[in-house]
Protein backbone atom coordinates (compact mmCIF):
# COMPACT_ATOMS: atom_id res chain seq x y z
CA UNK A 1 0.00 0.00 0.00
CA UNK A 2 2.69 2.27 0.66
CA UNK A 3 4.73 1.36 -1.95
CA UNK A 4 1.59 1.33 -4.16
CA UNK A 5 0.41 5.12 -3.78
CA UNK A 6 4.85 6.02 -3.78
CA UNK A 7 5.98 5.19 -6.68
CA UNK A 8 8.71 7.90 -7.27
CA UNK A 9 10.05 6.12 -3.62
CA UNK A 10 11.05 3.01 -5.53
CA UNK A 11 13.00 4.75 -8.37
CA UNK A 12 14.54 6.89 -5.85
CA UNK A 13 14.68 4.42 -2.70
CA UNK A 14 15.72 6.54 0.18
CA UNK A 15 12.27 8.50 2.27
CA UNK A 16 14.61 10.91 3.82
CA UNK A 17 17.69 12.00 2.01
CA UNK A 18 19.82 14.22 3.55
CA UNK A 19 22.77 15.67 1.44
CA UNK A 20 25.92 17.53 2.47
CA UNK A 21 23.72 19.57 4.77
CA UNK A 22 24.60 22.93 6.89
CA UNK A 23 22.61 25.16 8.66
CA UNK A 24 24.99 27.79 9.66
CA UNK A 25 23.12 30.48 12.78
CA UNK A 26 24.34 33.68 13.40
CA UNK A 27 24.41 34.60 16.78
CA UNK A 28 24.35 38.35 17.08
CA UNK A 29 25.33 39.31 20.13
CA UNK A 30 23.40 42.98 19.90
CA UNK A 31 20.60 42.67 17.20
CA UNK A 32 19.68 45.42 16.44
CA UNK A 33 15.94 44.90 17.58
CA UNK A 34 14.82 48.21 16.63
CA UNK A 35 15.74 51.04 14.49
CA UNK A 36 17.04 53.23 17.59
CA UNK A 37 19.51 50.05 18.07
CA UNK A 38 19.74 49.82 14.12
CA UNK A 39 21.01 53.95 13.98
CA UNK A 40 23.32 53.92 16.84
CA UNK A 41 25.05 50.50 15.28
CA UNK A 42 25.45 52.74 11.88
CA UNK A 43 27.74 54.81 13.88
CA UNK A 44 29.43 52.22 15.48
CA UNK A 45 29.44 50.60 12.09
CA UNK A 46 29.94 46.78 13.49
CA UNK A 47 27.52 44.41 14.95
CA UNK A 48 28.96 41.92 16.63
CA UNK A 49 28.04 38.44 15.76
CA UNK A 50 30.07 35.04 15.79
CA UNK A 51 28.87 31.94 13.67
CA UNK A 52 28.38 28.25 14.92
CA UNK A 53 27.36 25.79 12.47
CA UNK A 54 24.34 23.32 14.34
CA UNK A 55 24.62 21.03 11.28
CA UNK A 56 27.88 21.07 9.80
CA UNK A 57 28.16 19.08 6.32
CA UNK A 58 26.09 16.44 7.10
CA UNK A 59 24.40 13.50 5.16
CA UNK A 60 21.81 10.71 6.21
CA UNK A 61 19.65 8.65 3.95
CA UNK A 62 16.60 6.95 5.77
CA UNK A 63 15.28 4.09 3.92
CA UNK A 64 11.49 4.06 3.80
CA UNK A 65 10.19 1.82 6.91
CA UNK A 66 13.00 2.15 8.89
CA UNK A 67 13.07 3.48 12.58
CA UNK A 68 15.79 5.46 13.24
CA UNK A 69 16.75 6.90 16.62
CA UNK A 70 18.55 9.81 16.99
CA UNK A 71 20.87 10.79 20.15
CA UNK A 72 23.20 13.22 21.14
CA UNK A 73 24.07 15.84 24.09
CA UNK A 74 21.98 19.11 24.07
CA UNK A 75 22.94 21.04 21.13
CA UNK A 76 24.49 18.94 18.94
CA UNK A 77 22.29 19.70 16.38
CA UNK A 78 19.00 16.93 16.67
CA UNK A 79 16.54 19.22 17.07
CA UNK A 80 18.04 21.71 13.91
CA UNK A 81 18.22 18.28 11.52
CA UNK A 82 15.09 17.71 12.32
CA UNK A 83 13.59 21.13 11.60
CA UNK A 84 15.66 20.81 8.48
CA UNK A 85 13.97 17.98 7.17
CA UNK A 86 10.28 19.03 8.36
CA UNK A 87 11.21 22.56 6.47
CA UNK A 88 10.76 24.79 9.17
CA UNK A 89 14.78 25.55 8.53
CA UNK A 90 15.92 25.93 5.02
CA UNK A 91 19.26 24.90 5.12
CA UNK A 92 22.12 27.27 4.49
CA UNK A 93 23.59 24.68 1.95
CA UNK A 94 22.70 21.53 1.23
CA UNK A 95 19.92 19.81 0.32
CA UNK A 96 17.11 17.55 1.61
CA UNK A 97 14.20 15.45 0.11
CA UNK A 98 11.65 13.73 1.46
CA UNK A 99 9.13 11.09 -0.19
CA UNK A 100 5.90 11.04 1.05
CA UNK A 101 3.73 13.06 3.60
CA UNK A 102 5.30 14.24 6.36
CA UNK A 103 4.25 14.49 9.81
CA UNK A 104 6.19 16.70 12.27
CA UNK A 105 5.44 15.73 15.83
CA UNK A 106 8.36 18.50 17.33
CA UNK A 107 6.32 20.80 19.29
CA UNK A 108 2.95 19.14 19.74
CA UNK A 109 -0.67 21.69 19.51
CA UNK A 110 2.24 24.83 18.19
CA UNK A 111 -0.75 25.36 15.65
CA UNK A 112 -3.43 25.62 18.42
CA UNK A 113 -5.08 28.39 19.13
CA UNK A 114 -6.05 29.12 22.76
CA UNK A 115 -9.86 30.62 21.99
CA UNK A 116 -10.81 28.08 19.67
CA UNK A 117 -12.60 24.86 20.82
CA UNK A 118 -10.40 21.30 20.39
CA UNK A 119 -12.83 20.27 17.57
CA UNK A 120 -12.35 23.87 15.70
CA UNK A 121 -8.07 23.23 16.54
CA UNK A 122 -8.04 20.00 14.58
CA UNK A 123 -9.51 21.37 11.62
CA UNK A 124 -7.00 24.76 11.78
CA UNK A 125 -4.51 22.30 12.82
CA UNK A 126 -4.76 19.91 10.05
CA UNK A 127 -5.08 22.71 7.51
CA UNK A 128 -1.53 23.68 8.67
CA UNK A 129 0.07 20.68 7.84
CA UNK A 130 -1.06 20.76 4.56
CA UNK A 131 -4.28 18.45 5.03
CA UNK A 132 -7.49 19.58 3.19
CA UNK A 133 -10.88 20.17 4.74
CA UNK A 134 -12.37 17.13 3.55
CA UNK A 135 -9.77 15.34 4.78
CA UNK A 136 -9.72 16.85 8.24
CA UNK A 137 -13.41 16.02 8.33
CA UNK A 138 -13.38 12.10 7.45
CA UNK A 139 -10.72 11.88 10.10
CA UNK A 140 -11.77 14.31 12.84
CA UNK A 141 -14.12 11.41 14.56
CA UNK A 142 -11.20 9.20 14.84
CA UNK A 143 -8.94 11.86 15.91
CA UNK A 144 -11.60 12.65 18.99
CA UNK A 145 -11.55 8.82 20.01
CA UNK A 146 -7.75 8.77 20.19
CA UNK A 147 -7.09 11.88 22.27
CA UNK A 148 -9.91 10.81 24.56
CA UNK A 149 -10.77 13.87 26.69
CA UNK A 150 -14.60 13.57 26.60
CA UNK A 151 -16.85 16.28 26.62
CA UNK A 152 -13.65 19.09 26.57
CA UNK A 153 -13.49 18.45 22.49
CA UNK A 154 -16.04 21.43 22.23
CA UNK A 155 -14.27 23.69 25.04
CA UNK A 156 -11.52 26.35 24.08
CA UNK A 157 -8.73 24.67 24.36
CA UNK A 158 -7.27 27.29 26.60
CA UNK A 159 -9.53 25.26 29.47
CA UNK A 160 -7.38 22.05 28.98
CA UNK A 161 -4.61 20.66 31.26
CA UNK A 162 -1.23 20.22 30.00
CA UNK A 163 -1.86 16.35 29.40
CA UNK A 164 -5.23 16.79 27.46
CA UNK A 165 -3.50 19.24 25.18
CA UNK A 166 -0.80 16.60 24.18
CA UNK A 167 -3.54 14.46 23.48
CA UNK A 168 -5.44 16.36 21.28
CA UNK A 169 -1.98 17.26 19.67
CA UNK A 170 -0.46 13.72 19.37
CA UNK A 171 -4.06 12.71 17.87
CA UNK A 172 -4.65 14.91 15.21
CA UNK A 173 -0.90 14.66 14.56
CA UNK A 174 -0.75 11.39 13.74
CA UNK A 175 -4.24 10.27 13.01
CA UNK A 176 -3.15 11.99 9.50
CA UNK A 177 -1.89 9.46 8.03
CA UNK A 178 1.77 10.59 7.03
CA UNK A 179 4.34 8.24 5.63
CA UNK A 180 6.97 9.50 7.27
CA UNK A 181 6.32 10.21 11.21
CA UNK A 182 9.23 13.07 13.35
CA UNK A 183 9.06 12.79 16.83
CA UNK A 184 11.02 14.95 18.97
CA UNK A 185 11.18 14.21 22.77
CA UNK A 186 7.20 14.70 22.84
CA UNK A 187 6.55 11.62 24.52
CA UNK A 188 7.63 12.34 28.34
CA UNK A 189 4.29 14.40 28.38
CA UNK A 190 0.72 12.75 29.15
CA UNK A 191 0.04 10.00 31.93
CA UNK A 192 1.10 6.72 31.45
CA UNK A 193 -1.38 4.97 30.00
CA UNK A 194 -1.38 7.86 27.15
CA UNK A 195 2.37 7.23 26.63
CA UNK A 196 1.55 3.49 26.53
CA UNK A 197 -1.15 4.41 23.71
CA UNK A 198 1.23 6.76 21.91
CA UNK A 199 3.86 3.91 21.93
CA UNK A 200 1.09 1.37 20.59
CA UNK A 201 0.71 3.65 17.74
CA UNK A 202 4.14 4.51 16.89
CA UNK A 203 4.58 0.51 16.54
CA UNK A 204 1.52 0.34 14.56
CA UNK A 205 2.85 2.57 11.93
CA UNK A 206 6.46 0.58 12.07
CA UNK A 207 4.60 -2.30 11.53
CA UNK A 208 2.82 -0.69 8.44
CA UNK A 209 6.08 0.28 6.96
CA UNK A 210 6.35 3.89 7.46
CA UNK A 211 9.45 5.91 8.45
CA UNK A 212 10.16 6.99 11.71
CA UNK A 213 12.74 9.67 12.59
CA UNK A 214 13.18 9.77 16.70
CA UNK A 215 14.68 11.70 19.27
CA UNK A 216 14.80 10.62 22.76
CA UNK A 217 16.97 10.96 25.74
CA UNK A 218 15.49 7.74 27.09
CA UNK A 219 18.00 5.40 25.65
CA UNK A 220 15.37 2.64 27.05
CA UNK A 221 13.08 3.55 24.51
CA UNK A 222 15.52 4.21 21.63
CA UNK A 223 16.72 0.71 22.07
CA UNK A 224 13.40 -1.00 22.01
CA UNK A 225 11.91 0.86 19.26
CA UNK A 226 14.77 1.82 16.30
CA UNK A 227 16.37 -0.18 14.03
CA UNK A 228 19.20 2.13 13.82
CA UNK A 229 20.77 4.89 15.92
CA UNK A 230 22.57 7.59 14.50
CA UNK A 231 24.50 9.74 17.07
CA UNK A 232 25.43 13.54 16.47
CA UNK A 233 27.92 15.67 18.03
CA UNK A 234 28.53 19.17 17.04
CA UNK A 235 26.15 18.87 14.19
CA UNK A 236 27.68 15.99 12.57
CA UNK A 237 27.28 12.51 12.58
CA UNK A 238 29.78 10.50 15.10
CA UNK A 239 28.73 7.11 15.14
CA UNK A 240 25.86 5.37 13.52
CA UNK A 241 24.51 2.19 13.67
CA UNK A 242 23.06 -0.71 15.80
CA UNK A 243 21.00 0.68 18.68
CA UNK A 244 22.79 -1.28 21.44
CA UNK A 245 25.94 -0.25 20.60
CA UNK A 246 25.37 3.00 19.28
CA UNK A 247 23.65 4.18 22.93
CA UNK A 248 26.12 2.42 24.66
CA UNK A 249 29.31 4.40 23.00
CA UNK A 250 27.01 7.13 23.93
CA UNK A 251 26.43 6.17 27.67
CA UNK A 252 29.66 5.73 28.04
CA UNK A 253 30.09 9.29 26.21
CA UNK A 254 28.52 10.76 29.11
CA UNK A 255 30.11 8.71 32.01
CA UNK A 256 32.82 10.67 32.56
CA UNK A 257 31.14 14.31 32.61
CA UNK A 258 28.91 12.45 35.54
CA UNK A 259 31.71 11.03 37.58
CA UNK A 260 34.41 13.47 37.36
CA UNK A 261 36.33 12.42 40.33
CA UNK A 262 38.57 9.61 40.80
CA UNK B 1 2.94 37.04 -10.06
CA UNK B 2 1.10 33.56 -11.55
CA UNK B 3 2.66 31.77 -8.52
CA UNK B 4 1.02 34.28 -5.26
CA UNK B 5 -2.42 33.13 -7.58
CA UNK B 6 -1.55 29.75 -7.39
CA UNK B 7 -0.25 29.64 -3.85
CA UNK B 8 -3.21 31.75 -2.32
CA UNK B 9 -5.40 29.04 -4.87
CA UNK B 10 -3.43 26.29 -3.07
CA UNK B 11 -3.89 27.27 0.79
CA UNK B 12 -7.08 28.62 0.06
CA UNK B 13 -8.75 26.41 2.87
CA UNK B 14 -6.02 27.10 5.12
CA UNK B 15 -6.13 30.99 4.29
CA UNK B 16 -10.07 30.68 4.62
CA UNK B 17 -9.68 28.87 8.31
CA UNK B 18 -7.95 31.48 9.85
CA UNK B 19 -9.33 34.52 8.61
CA UNK B 20 -12.19 32.36 10.04
CA UNK B 21 -10.40 32.15 13.26
CA UNK B 22 -9.29 35.55 13.32
CA UNK B 23 -13.31 36.73 12.97
CA UNK B 24 -14.45 34.25 15.63
CA UNK B 25 -11.87 35.23 18.13
CA UNK B 26 -12.58 38.82 17.30
CA UNK B 27 -15.95 38.13 18.43
CA UNK B 28 -15.93 35.70 20.66
CA UNK B 29 -17.18 36.07 23.83
CA UNK B 30 -19.47 39.08 23.64
CA UNK B 31 -23.08 38.56 23.63
CA UNK B 32 -24.10 40.02 19.93
CA UNK B 33 -21.40 37.95 18.18
CA UNK B 34 -20.91 38.23 14.74
CA UNK B 35 -23.42 40.85 14.43
CA UNK B 36 -21.05 43.24 15.75
CA UNK B 37 -19.74 43.07 12.37
CA UNK B 38 -22.79 44.58 11.10
CA UNK B 39 -23.79 46.88 14.19
CA UNK B 40 -19.86 48.58 14.56
CA UNK B 41 -19.88 50.40 11.20
CA UNK B 42 -24.06 50.75 11.54
CA UNK B 43 -23.29 52.64 15.24
CA UNK B 44 -20.13 54.64 13.75
CA UNK B 45 -22.32 55.44 11.02
CA UNK B 46 -24.90 56.59 13.06
CA UNK B 47 -22.27 58.78 15.22
CA UNK B 48 -20.98 60.45 12.21
CA UNK B 49 -24.50 61.17 10.46
CA UNK B 50 -25.51 62.90 14.11
CA UNK B 51 -22.35 64.89 13.87
CA UNK B 52 -22.14 66.20 10.81
CA UNK B 53 -26.02 67.07 10.17
CA UNK B 54 -26.49 69.24 13.08
CA UNK B 55 -23.07 69.83 15.15
CA UNK B 56 -20.74 70.63 11.48
CA UNK B 57 -22.71 71.32 9.12
CA UNK B 58 -20.82 71.23 5.89
CA UNK B 59 -21.96 72.45 2.54
CA UNK B 60 -21.99 69.08 1.25
CA UNK B 61 -25.25 67.25 0.54
CA UNK B 62 -25.94 64.23 2.44
CA UNK B 63 -22.30 64.57 3.98
CA UNK B 64 -22.61 61.72 5.89
CA UNK B 65 -23.16 59.41 2.76
CA UNK B 66 -20.44 61.60 1.05
CA UNK B 67 -17.89 60.61 3.71
CA UNK B 68 -19.16 57.34 4.48
CA UNK B 69 -18.64 56.16 0.81
CA UNK B 70 -15.04 56.36 1.10
CA UNK B 71 -14.31 55.78 4.85
CA UNK B 72 -15.70 52.23 4.78
CA UNK B 73 -13.02 51.33 2.36
CA UNK B 74 -10.37 53.41 4.56
CA UNK B 75 -11.04 52.03 7.24
CA UNK B 76 -10.86 48.15 5.28
CA UNK B 77 -7.30 49.43 4.37
CA UNK B 78 -6.00 50.48 7.63
CA UNK B 79 -7.71 47.59 9.34
CA UNK B 80 -6.15 45.33 7.13
CA UNK B 81 -2.75 46.76 7.22
CA UNK B 82 -2.66 46.82 10.72
CA UNK B 83 -3.28 43.24 11.42
CA UNK B 84 -1.17 42.00 8.52
CA UNK B 85 1.89 44.34 9.66
CA UNK B 86 1.91 42.16 12.63
CA UNK B 87 0.85 38.24 10.99
CA UNK B 88 4.10 37.13 10.62
CA UNK B 89 6.00 38.12 14.20
CA UNK B 90 2.82 37.14 15.81
CA UNK B 91 2.54 33.94 14.41
CA UNK B 92 6.49 33.55 14.87
CA UNK B 93 5.95 30.78 17.39
CA UNK B 94 4.52 28.48 14.88
CA UNK B 95 6.34 29.34 11.64
CA UNK B 96 9.24 27.92 14.13
CA UNK B 97 7.85 24.63 14.41
CA UNK B 98 5.49 23.91 11.77
CA UNK B 99 6.45 24.30 8.11
CA UNK B 100 3.40 26.64 6.45
CA UNK B 101 3.36 28.78 4.14
CA UNK B 102 4.28 32.39 5.42
CA UNK B 103 1.93 33.90 2.97
CA UNK B 104 -1.02 32.54 4.22
CA UNK B 105 -0.95 34.27 7.52
CA UNK B 106 -0.90 38.21 5.41
CA UNK B 107 -3.32 37.31 3.42
CA UNK B 108 -5.93 35.70 6.03
CA UNK B 109 -5.31 39.47 7.59
CA UNK B 110 -6.66 41.13 4.64
CA UNK B 111 -9.35 38.47 4.02
CA UNK B 112 -10.91 38.57 6.84
CA UNK B 113 -10.83 42.27 6.31
CA UNK B 114 -12.91 42.08 3.14
CA UNK B 115 -15.32 40.01 5.03
CA UNK B 116 -16.02 43.14 7.95
CA UNK B 117 -15.86 45.06 4.69
CA UNK B 118 -19.00 43.76 2.31
CA UNK B 119 -20.88 43.59 5.99
CA UNK B 120 -20.46 47.34 5.99
CA UNK B 121 -21.99 47.95 2.73
CA UNK B 122 -24.97 46.63 4.24
CA UNK B 123 -25.86 49.70 6.77
CA UNK B 124 -24.67 51.78 4.08
CA UNK B 125 -27.18 50.72 1.78
CA UNK B 126 -29.78 51.02 4.69
CA UNK B 127 -28.40 54.71 5.28
CA UNK B 128 -28.69 55.50 1.98
CA UNK B 129 -32.61 54.52 2.05
CA UNK B 130 -32.86 56.05 4.94
CA UNK B 131 -31.67 59.68 4.28
CA UNK B 132 -33.78 59.42 1.13
CA UNK B 133 -30.42 59.55 -1.15
CA UNK B 134 -30.89 58.31 -4.46
CA UNK B 135 -29.73 54.77 -4.48
CA UNK B 136 -27.70 54.46 -7.59
CA UNK B 137 -27.40 52.02 -9.99
CA UNK B 138 -23.78 52.46 -10.13
CA UNK B 139 -23.83 50.68 -6.67
CA UNK B 140 -22.92 47.51 -8.97
CA UNK B 141 -20.15 48.37 -10.28
CA UNK B 142 -18.94 48.82 -6.49
CA UNK B 143 -16.60 45.09 -7.14
CA UNK B 144 -14.11 46.80 -9.68
CA UNK B 145 -13.20 49.14 -6.62
CA UNK B 146 -13.20 46.37 -4.05
CA UNK B 147 -11.48 44.08 -6.71
CA UNK B 148 -8.59 46.98 -7.28
CA UNK B 149 -8.85 47.79 -3.36
CA UNK B 150 -8.02 44.38 -2.09
CA UNK B 151 -5.15 44.14 -4.51
CA UNK B 152 -3.70 47.35 -3.75
CA UNK B 153 -3.98 46.67 0.36
CA UNK B 154 -2.37 42.50 -0.28
CA UNK B 155 0.28 44.43 -1.86
CA UNK B 156 1.09 46.72 0.91
CA UNK B 157 0.16 44.08 3.51
CA UNK B 158 2.93 41.82 1.76
CA UNK B 159 5.23 44.63 2.53
CA UNK B 160 5.25 45.79 5.97
CA UNK B 161 4.44 42.39 7.29
CA UNK B 162 8.10 41.35 5.86
CA UNK B 163 9.49 44.43 6.98
CA UNK B 164 8.21 44.11 10.52
CA UNK B 165 9.75 41.11 10.77
CA UNK B 166 13.25 43.01 10.67
CA UNK B 167 12.13 46.12 12.36
CA UNK B 168 9.64 46.36 15.05
CA UNK B 169 9.58 49.80 14.93
CA UNK B 170 7.44 49.30 11.37
CA UNK B 171 4.38 48.47 13.45
CA UNK B 172 4.27 51.70 15.07
CA UNK B 173 5.30 53.73 12.06
CA UNK B 174 2.48 52.11 10.29
CA UNK B 175 -0.21 54.03 12.90
CA UNK B 176 1.56 57.60 11.94
CA UNK B 177 1.83 56.73 7.69
CA UNK B 178 -2.04 56.04 8.74
CA UNK B 179 -3.34 58.58 9.97
CA UNK B 180 -1.18 61.20 7.66
CA UNK B 181 -1.83 59.21 4.64
CA UNK B 182 -5.79 59.61 5.95
CA UNK B 183 -5.73 63.25 5.76
CA UNK B 184 -3.64 63.76 2.80
CA UNK B 185 -6.38 61.40 1.18
CA UNK B 186 -9.74 63.27 0.20
CA UNK B 187 -11.92 60.97 2.41
CA UNK B 188 -13.62 63.35 5.07
CA UNK B 189 -13.11 66.48 1.90
CA UNK B 190 -13.46 66.36 -2.01
CA UNK B 191 -10.67 66.60 -3.97
CA UNK B 192 -11.68 70.30 -5.32
CA UNK B 193 -11.12 71.41 -2.04
CA UNK B 194 -7.62 71.57 -2.69
CA UNK B 195 -6.13 74.49 -4.24
CA UNK B 196 -5.51 73.81 -8.03
CA UNK B 197 -1.78 74.09 -8.51
CA UNK B 198 -1.66 71.96 -5.54
CA UNK B 199 -3.79 69.02 -7.35
CA UNK B 200 -0.98 67.11 -9.20
CA UNK B 201 0.67 66.66 -5.85
CA UNK B 202 -2.93 64.48 -4.14
CA UNK B 203 -2.55 62.65 -7.41
CA UNK B 204 0.38 60.98 -6.94
CA UNK B 205 -1.52 59.03 -3.62
CA UNK B 206 -1.87 56.00 -5.33
CA UNK B 207 -5.09 54.84 -3.14
CA UNK B 208 -6.85 58.14 -4.20
CA UNK B 209 -8.16 56.53 -8.04
CA UNK B 210 -9.40 53.79 -6.44
CA UNK B 211 -11.32 55.57 -3.19
CA UNK B 212 -12.98 57.94 -6.54
CA UNK B 213 -14.33 54.38 -7.77
CA UNK B 214 -16.31 54.18 -4.59
CA UNK B 215 -17.17 57.61 -3.91
CA UNK B 216 -18.07 58.38 -7.31
CA UNK B 217 -20.42 55.65 -7.71
CA UNK B 218 -21.85 55.40 -4.19
CA UNK B 219 -22.69 59.37 -3.88
CA UNK B 220 -22.13 60.86 -6.82
CA UNK B 221 -24.35 58.06 -9.06
CA UNK B 222 -21.72 58.24 -11.69
CA UNK B 223 -18.56 55.88 -12.65
CA UNK B 224 -15.07 57.04 -12.78
CA UNK B 225 -13.54 57.96 -16.21
CA UNK B 226 -11.49 54.97 -17.66
CA UNK B 227 -8.27 56.44 -16.78
CA UNK B 228 -9.08 56.91 -13.86
CA UNK B 229 -9.74 53.14 -13.30
CA UNK B 230 -6.40 52.26 -15.13
CA UNK B 231 -4.75 53.61 -12.99
CA UNK B 232 -6.47 52.49 -10.03
CA UNK B 233 -5.49 49.03 -11.37
CA UNK B 234 -1.82 49.86 -12.35
CA UNK B 235 -1.39 51.37 -8.69
CA UNK B 236 -2.95 48.08 -7.30
CA UNK B 237 -0.75 46.07 -9.19
CA UNK B 238 2.35 47.84 -8.32
CA UNK B 239 1.72 47.54 -5.30
CA UNK B 240 1.32 43.96 -5.17
CA UNK B 241 4.45 42.70 -7.35
CA UNK B 242 6.59 45.44 -4.94
CA UNK B 243 4.94 43.47 -1.51
CA UNK B 244 4.79 40.22 -2.92
CA UNK B 245 8.49 40.22 -4.61
CA UNK B 246 9.88 41.66 -1.43
CA UNK B 247 7.63 38.85 0.88
CA UNK B 248 9.12 36.32 -1.08
CA UNK B 249 12.46 37.35 -0.88
CA UNK B 250 12.72 37.26 2.78
CA UNK B 251 10.38 34.38 3.82
CA UNK B 252 12.48 31.61 4.26
CA UNK B 253 14.74 33.87 6.72
CA UNK B 254 11.50 35.21 8.87
CA UNK B 255 11.59 31.69 10.66
CA UNK B 256 15.63 33.17 11.90
CA UNK B 257 14.23 36.85 13.42
CA UNK B 258 10.39 35.71 14.59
Amino acid sequence: MFFMSKPLTMRNSAAVRVEHVTQRFRVIHERPDSMRELFTNLFRKTVEYHEFEAVNDLSLEVPPGQVLGLIGRNGSGKSTLLKIIAGVYKPTSGSVHVAGKLAPLIELGAGFHHELTGRENILLNGLLMGYSRQEMQERTQRIIEFADIGEFIDAPIKQYSSGMHTRLAFAVATEVDPDILIIDEILSVGDIAFQQKCFDRIETFRRAGKTILFVSHAMRQIVEHCDRVVMLEKGSIVVDGDPQEVTEVYSNLLTPVLAPVQ
Amino acid sequence: MIELVQSIYRYRELIWALAAKELKVRYKRSVLGFLWALLNPALMMVVLTVVFSTILRFPIHHYAIFLLSVLLPWTFFSQSLSYAVESIVSNGDLIKKVSVPKLVFPVAAVVSNVVNLLLSLIPLAVLVVLMRHPFHWTWLYLPVPIVALVIFTLGVSLWFAAANVYYRDIAHIIQILLSAWFYFTPIIYALDFIPANLRWLFKLNPIIYVINGFRLSVYYGMLPRWSSIVASFICALTALLIGFWFFRKHQDDFVFYV
